[in-house]
């Protein structure tokens, strides 16, 4: 009785492969677009540029060969390199926490009812919708300390004695440059939290309310928990932006002599743009994404943001 | 900066190897056919290019210009895009990156490409400074030299009475204008990263410093840390405006020209810009001050070259340019675009405009960047990168830092 049964179901088994493999066959055409697009701006850039950090390149662009960790040890060799991972540490941690906290306060605000609140969160929109470059280089005209018209304001009312150059040196520049980054970051968050916050249900909150819970303890015991979902969305895409953003440091600080007020996504252009080593820029970028890559998966390991409360 | 990155971006095309240069041939009816290709100044350009195209086909019924403008953005890409191609303008306007092309085997000589009459009257320091191992490829299209602009008010006020030929009167001049307060400083000097290799090489040109010696770049020399040391003193004395080292220059000569600042280095076209924006502005040129007196200042050019794709179509290419030399039509150039005649009989004519004649006078003392070696694009984005730390680090660390970025390999 054993083996015809055995036979009988590993032809069954063969059948069921068979069936399957065409299943993925005639779902092929459908799924190509998908596949080729994925393929052709995600997976050949990543693969092109790891390949790229091993050859050694021209200033002009030849390939010259297999580099082997040259342009790896070469960027490891920049004695200004710890100056920038401490500016990439700085500049992520903090533009993230402040946007993800002006975010939440601003969409409780949103969140309530009151007359004008479409308009406003229209409004709130605007630094998000606006060119970064164009943002950047409007601050950039209002710190100049001959005319700039934040200098101006800051002078006749008395909060500084003179015109200050902002963006003329490291320090107030970098800082300066941080606050642009929130400014730009936080409609983003304040929306994704928002529609987080819609996800709330009524009765949840008005069991809270019943069980005799104030506000704090609705907010932090229940509303907060629930946002963790977009939490996450939120602070995982704002650090990818956050570390890859260049237009706010090239427009706002890019004048400033040196590498003190620069990440390395900033030191990757001087690199390319200034140093002409395309090759050197390659290995820097596959670090920068190894570390992208890292950050998160510490992220997500640690804070588990996509944990399902019950 | 963006044109010297496209520059190598060509180059790099060029160097790829374009050993087959295809042979469009030369057009119906015993027409031969030239490609022209030039950068847009400004808006007065393109419409001067037109009329002059026109004006040559009448006279010469026999050639057919097919004229291209580009932005100075896109202009790069574009002639990237014609040599992959192997469709290479005939006549190309480009900066020092033009004559680069001879190294490629891919020009005519200059001489080959314009009449005899015409090479002698262009100013030979243009010619020299874009020479490719002793040949010439490029004529020089428009010069520009650098010079001191001053406010005369400000110099009155100030009670300096002319305008400072040495480094030391410049600093005496610069440190008087401070003096008088009221948010006006003495001299402006821009070494933020838009343009900082030419005020660094202003200061040590003049003091003797060379930036290339047999094809090597020599950036930390003595003459080199001299001038940076007194641009450096000048800093230290308060006497420029705040912050050099992060001052850009476009947005710093607004301020000059607002009246806020004594003195700044220039281009011929601010003056259109003074006229412009401020034409109740009291105004003046002098040479750019030296250590000694000396004149010596930064010259820039740019430059036609003739594409050599095997077709004989010097004969042509030089009538063309003949034309263009012309000295009503090159003057008009010019004249549109506020820059200075490279040539000899240009300059005579152009002499009797007041404001063009300290940069004429400047013209044979002018040095130029060593744009024709390939280490120079390293070596300009080091300077603009590095060169403004010199307001808070040793001079010679700085220079340091920048001869290594021009050795690096590449």
């Amino acid at each position: 009785m054993t083996a015809p049964t055995t036979a009988r179901r590993s032809r069954n088994q063969a059948l069921r492969r068979r069936a399957r493999r065409q299943t993925t066959l005639h779902a092929l055409p459908w799924l190509a677009p998908a596949l080729i697009l994925i393929g052709g701006v995600v997976l050949f850039p990543v693969g092109y540029m790891i390949y790229t950090s091993f050859r050694d390149l021209t200033r002009f662009g030849t390939d010259r060969g297999w580099a082997g960790w040259e342009n790896y040890e070469r960027v490891l060799d920049l004695g200004h390199l710890p100056r920038v991972l401490v500016n990439t540490g700085v500049w992520v941690v903090g533009v993230v926490a402040l946007s993800i906290g002006f975010g939440l306060v601003l969409a409780q605000f949103l969140n309530k009812r009151f007359p004008g609140r479409k308009i406003l969160r229209m409004v709130v929109i605007v630094p998000w919708a606006a060119s970064v470059v164009m943002t950047s280089t409007i601050f950039v005209y209002g710190l100049d300390p001959f005319y700039g018209i934040i200098n101006k304001f800051l002078v006749d009312v008395g909060i500084l004695d003179a015109p200050f150059g902002f963006l003329k040196s490291p320090l107030p520049g970098f800082l300066s440059a941080m606050a642009v980054a929130v400014f730009v970051s936080v409609p983003f968050t304040t929306f994704v939290l928002l529609a987080g916050l819609q996800t709330v249900p009524h009765d949840v909150l008005e069991a809270a309310q019943i069980d005799g819970a104030n506000r704090t303890q609705t907010y932090w015991r229940v509303v907060f928990p629930m946002l963790r979902g977009a939490l996450a969305v939120a602070t995982i895409i704002n650090v990818i932006n956050v570390f890859n953003n260049l237009p706010i440091l090239k427009t706002m600080t890019g004048a400033i002599p040196g590498y003190d007020a620069d990440t390395t996504t900033s030191l990757m252009f001087k690199i390319i743009q200034s140093d002409r080593q395309i090759d050197t820029a390659s290995a820097l970028s596959v670090l920068n994404f190894v570390v992208v890559v890292v950050v998160i998966g510490i992220y997500l390991r640690v804070v588990r943001p996509m944990r399902q409360e019950d | 900066m963006r044109r010297v990155i496209k520059a190598a971006a060509v180059a790099t095309v060029a160097a790829l190897g374009l050993a087959a240069c295809g042979s469009e041939s030369g057009g119906e009816g015993g027409k031969t056919e030239l490609d022209l290709l030039v950068p847009i100044y400004s808006d007065k350009t393109k419409p001067y290019w037109e009329n002059l195209v026109k004006a040559f086909q009448e006279e010469n019924s026999d050639i057919q210009v097919n004229l291209e403008v580009q932005s100075w953005d896109n202009i790069y890409t574009v002639l990237d895009n014609k040599i992959q191609n192997q469709a290479a303008p005939d006549i190309l306007e480009l900066d020092a990156a033009g004559p680069a092309y001879g190294s490629e085997d891919l020009l005519y000589e200059a001489e080959e490409i314009v009449s005899p009459e015409t090479l002698a009257d262009i100013e030979p320091t243009f010619i020299d400074s874009a020479k490719i191992d002793g040949v010439a490829y490029g004529l020089p299209t428009v010069a520009s030299t650098r010079a001191l602009f001053y406010n005369k008010d400000l110099l009155t006020q100030a009670g300096v009475t002319a305008p400072p030929k040495t480094w030391d009167e410049l600093m005496a001049a610069a440190r008087k204008i401070s003096d008088l307060g009221g948010g006006v400083h003495g001299y402006g000097m821009p070494l933020g990263s838009e343009e900082a290799q030419a005020e660094t090489s202003i200061f040590a040109y003049g003091a003797g410093a060379s930036w290339e010696s047999d094809g090597k770049m020599t950036i930390d020399t003595p003459e080199a840390r001299e001038a940076l040391t007194f641009m450096k003193e000048m800093i230290d004395a308060g006497v420029t405006q705040p912050d050099p080292g992060a001052t850009d220059r476009t947005p710093l000569l607004d301020v000059f020209i607002q009246g806020k600042i004594g003195m700044i280095q220039g281009l011929p076209p601010i003056v259109g810009q003074i006229n412009e924006k401020n034409p109740d502005l009291n105004w003046d040129i002098a040479p750019s001050p030296t250590p000694d007196g000396e004149p010596s200042t930064l010259g820039v050019a740019d430059y036609f070259v003739g594409f050599d794709k095997g077709e004989e179509k010097q004969e042509a290419i030089s009538k063309f340019l003949d034309f263009f030399y012309q000295q009503d039509n090159y003057l008009e150039f010019n004249e549109n675009e506020g820059f200075i005649p490279a040539t000899k009989s240009g300059a005579e004519a152009a002499a009797d405009k007041p404001e063009l004649q300290v940069f004429l006078e400047t013209l044979p003392d002018a040095k130029f960047y060593p744009a024709t070696n390939p280490a120079w694009g390293a070596t300009s984005g080091a300077f603009k990168d590095l060169v403004g730390q010199i307001q808070s680090k040793p001079v010679d660390d700085v220079l340091a830092q920048i001869q290594a970025k021009a050795d690096a390999p590449a």
